[in-house]
């Protein structure tokens, strides 16, 4: 591996930072080795927004290197929003120039003593003046800083106000709308005074066999280009779900109350690429190419929304008109917002006022009724400036329902808003998204895809009704393995890479000569560690949940009166894991077994 | 009426069940596409088969067995399929929605309208599954 770059933004001092050995072929990259490397840092004591707080940026093995969607990168660190492990990955361009310029990852600690951003330009850092960016929009900023810097093939990653201001779910931003959306690390970013990392490379990207990997990673390539999901995804974008989401109750309507959406089509990937799509858009080397580019009324093409988005602004708040979706979707993004965060914490404002615990004098006098447009782009320029009922607002779901005594009807899962995948209707989302190591997250598994039938055989990853219960929480913890190694690798989930063509790729990149089952074992070694460090911070088995409105059933559409069996399916769930039933945390026993005997000797002194 | 796969009489059976079966009509009351399968060789199929079905508006309003492609240059659909997946599919083994996210059955044609319609096309599979006795 190339080293890190550790940077202190305090003392101004740099230091390259080389990986042992022994952890890179435990933890591969990405999400897994940055959890590794973070373990002894991340304690309960610490404050996210304390100077001391990491914030690394991560790549994988594969990253840069034209693989099947191996554009990627992650950031991870301490969440402001749970006060948990956090990674958030982010496609676009940026890893791949890291690499290039001669790093596997940066690691920031410390806080400027201005605002800054930095330069990493061939190996070498350097800390500029960005007084003059704060307060601009992370669109504006890329613009500003790659016309100041002006180093043709520079890429940028940014914060925009919402960062400066510590809004608890805001992003950062990459290549125009890439983004780390979860967790509020945008946040941690502001809190260190840093508004843009750019950087720039010229490097080979290091592969260990590239002879054997070329060929590898073209087969791999073409076939994922003849991938019926592919198409879908390149045709209607990642909301071309929405559809067949809405018909299983998996999409998530008027905040989770209702079963169906009946005007589903008019927010649908399908409406978007028949209507107002101008093009597509793809990270660094993916031949799937999700992302959209559209038109509306004024002529300007911009970013169109994915499934996330089109949901969080669509039928979670009862609106059906999709240039307003693409627009409010716009408008997160140069706040630097999470959609999902910040559609789903609206949603709740929304139901708290329609039941009559928030009232006009809480709203700055907004009327919040469903499906109001105006008044929901309000409400985000409120949160993005953190100004009247945005300042609640700006603090997440959880936080802004106890303000209210309503904390049980924020629908998130140990501080993160639950993504729009209801567990009602594809039920082995329930166990995602209480055993996350995130919170309510969907990209640690996105297990609605194995409800749909996208199974991997070869895995031991099979089919189940998708409202199933306890018979599938090993195939859930397969599948959580399985996305764990993706995260290490830095690819993307919407690949659909043969697992045994997966493994090839490991051993020709990084010089291993491993099994399936080796790969897999990968994956569970990296997902025991992030729960031993939520153990660490004070996670136990009562943090494995579902909040209440999960757990009620629907009187119509596709999850009409079901609910998933929880307790059973964690019960079961913990066995398969091999996790301690009193403690929440991983046996000695698994540890030992998966070769983390150091966090064994801290977790069982 | 129900016939073993593959065969004529399977067809015409099938092309029977569409139109005599209510809930398929509701569900499939808006479709509008024909369908040309490429069913490739493999265990008991020796050679390529084809067959290509006409459905609109919850009714099946032609089929035929061992079609030319040619006759029929541009489905609304094409479907590719080796022989042990589509009969899985048909006995029930496999599921159509996985066949298609594992790419099994290989679809060619618009994906959105696809999307919209899954519901239709899930129950046309149910009305295959009914209308196979058993298989070649």
């Amino acid at each position: 591996m190339q080293p890190i770059l550790k940077f202190n933004l305090s003392t101004g001092n740099s230091e390259e930072y080389r990986i042992p050995e022994t952890w890179e072929k435990q933890f591969l990259g990405g999400a897994s080795l940055a959890a590794r490397l973070l373990y002894d840092s991340l304690t309960p004591s610490l404050d996210p927004f304390a100077p001391e707080a990491p914030l690394l940026f991560m790549t994988g093995p594969l990253t840069g290197t034209s693989g099947p969607t191996t554009g990627r990168f992650v950031i991870c660190g301490l969440s402001p929003a749970t006060g948990l492990w956090s990674e958030s990955h982010i496609g676009g361009f940026w890893g791949p120039e890291l690499r290039s310029a001669g790093y596997d990852g940066l690691w920031l600690t410390g806080k400027a003593d201005r605002p800054v951003y930095l330069w990493i330009n061939e190996g070498k850092i350097e800390v500029r003046e960005a007084g003059h960016l704060m307060g601009k929009d992370t669109y504006e900023t890329q613009d500003l800083v790659k016309a100041e810097v002006g180093v043709k093939g520079m890429r940028v990653c940014v914060i925009g106000p919402a960062g400066e201001k510590q809004v608890l779910y805001a992003s950062i931003l990459s290549d125009h709308g890439r983004l780390a959306g979860r967790t509020g690390l945008g946040a941690v970013m502001g809190s260190k005074n840093v508004k843009a990392v750019a950087v720039h490379g010229t490097n080979k990207i290091p592969v260990f066999d590239l002879t054997a990997y070329m060929p590898l990673r073209s087969e791999a390539n073409r076939t994922l280009k003849q991938d019926n999901e592919a198409h879908i995804l390149h045709e209607l974008g990642s909301a071309g779900a929405a559809n067949y989401a809405e018909y299983l109750g998996q999409m998530p309507v008027k905040y989770y109350s209702q079963g169906a959406f009946p005007e589903v089509d008019k927010v649908s990937g399908s409406m978007m690429t028949e209507s107002i799509l101008a093009g597509t858009s793809a990270c660094q080397g993916c031949v799937i190419a999700c992302g959209r580019v559209v038109k509306l009324e004024d002529g300007n093409k911009r970013k169109g929304p994915e499934y996330e988005t089109t949901v969080a602004f669509g039928a979670n708040l009862l609106n059906s008109d999709l240039s307003a979706v693409v627009r409010l979707g716009e408008l997160c993004d140069r706040y630097g917002m999470d959609t999902i965060s910040a559609g789903n914490t609206l949603g709740l404002a929304f139901t708290l006022f329609e039941q009559g615990v928030l009232t006009r004098s809480d709203t700055d006098g907004l009327d919040l009724a469903w499906g109001d447009v105006a008044v929901i782009e309000q409400l985000l320029h409120k949160i993005g400036r953190r100004e009247g009922i945005g300042d609640l607002l700006a603090l997440g779901s959880r936080r802004f329902g106890a303000h209210f005594k309503s904390e049980e009807k924020a629908v998130q899962v140990n501080g993160l808003e639950v993504a729009y995948h209801d567990p009602r209707g594809v039920s082995g989302m329930a166990l995602s998204y209480a055993t996350s190591p995130r919170g309510a997250c969907h990209n640690q598994s996105d297990y609605f895809f194995v409800e749909w039938g996208h199974i991997f055989p070869d895995l031991g990853i099979d089919f189940y009704e998708r409202q199933g219960g306890a018979e599938k929480a090993a195939n859930v913890a397969r599948h959580q393995d399985w996305r764990t190694v993706f995260n290490a690798l830095t690819m993307c989930i919407f690949a659909n890479v043969d697992p045994a063509m997966q493994v090839k790729l490991i051993n020709t990149a990084c010089g291993l000569d491993w099994s399936l089952e080796d790969m897999m074992q990968a994956g569970e070694r990296a997902w025991n560690l992030k729960r031993a460090i939520n153990n660490r911070l004070g996670l136990t088995r009562a943090n494995d949940k579902l909040p209440k409105a999960l757990l009620e059933p629907l009187p119509d559409g596709g999850s009409a009166g079901f609910i998933p069996d929880l307790p059973a399916m964690l019960d079961a769930y913990y066995t398969v894991r091999g996790w301690d039933p009193e403690s929440g945390r991983p046996t000695k026993e698994r540890l030992l077994a998966l070769g983390l005997d150091d966090i064994a000797a801290d977790l069982w002194p | 009426m129900t016939a073993v796969f593959p065969s004529p009489e399977w067809l015409e059976g099938l092309k029977d069940k569409l139109n005599a079966d209510e809930r398929y009509r509701e569900i499939a009351k808006n479709w509008e596409g024909d369908l040309f399968f490429f069913i490739e060789p493999e265990g008991n199929l020796k050679e390529q088969l084809t067959f290509y079905l006409d459905l609109w508006h919850g009714t099946c309003r032609g089929a035929e067995f061992s079609a030319d492609p040619l006759k029929y240059p541009k489905p609304v659909f094409t479907l590719r399929a080796r022989y042990n997946d589509i009969t899985a599919v048909l006995l029930g083994k496999l599921n159509p929605m996985s066949a298609m996210m594992t790419s099994k059955l290989k679809v060619s044609g618009s994906m959105g309208y696809m999307m919209r319609n899954v519901p239709t096309v899930l129950d046309f599979v149910r009305c295959a599954n009914e209308v196979t006795k058993e298989i070649v």
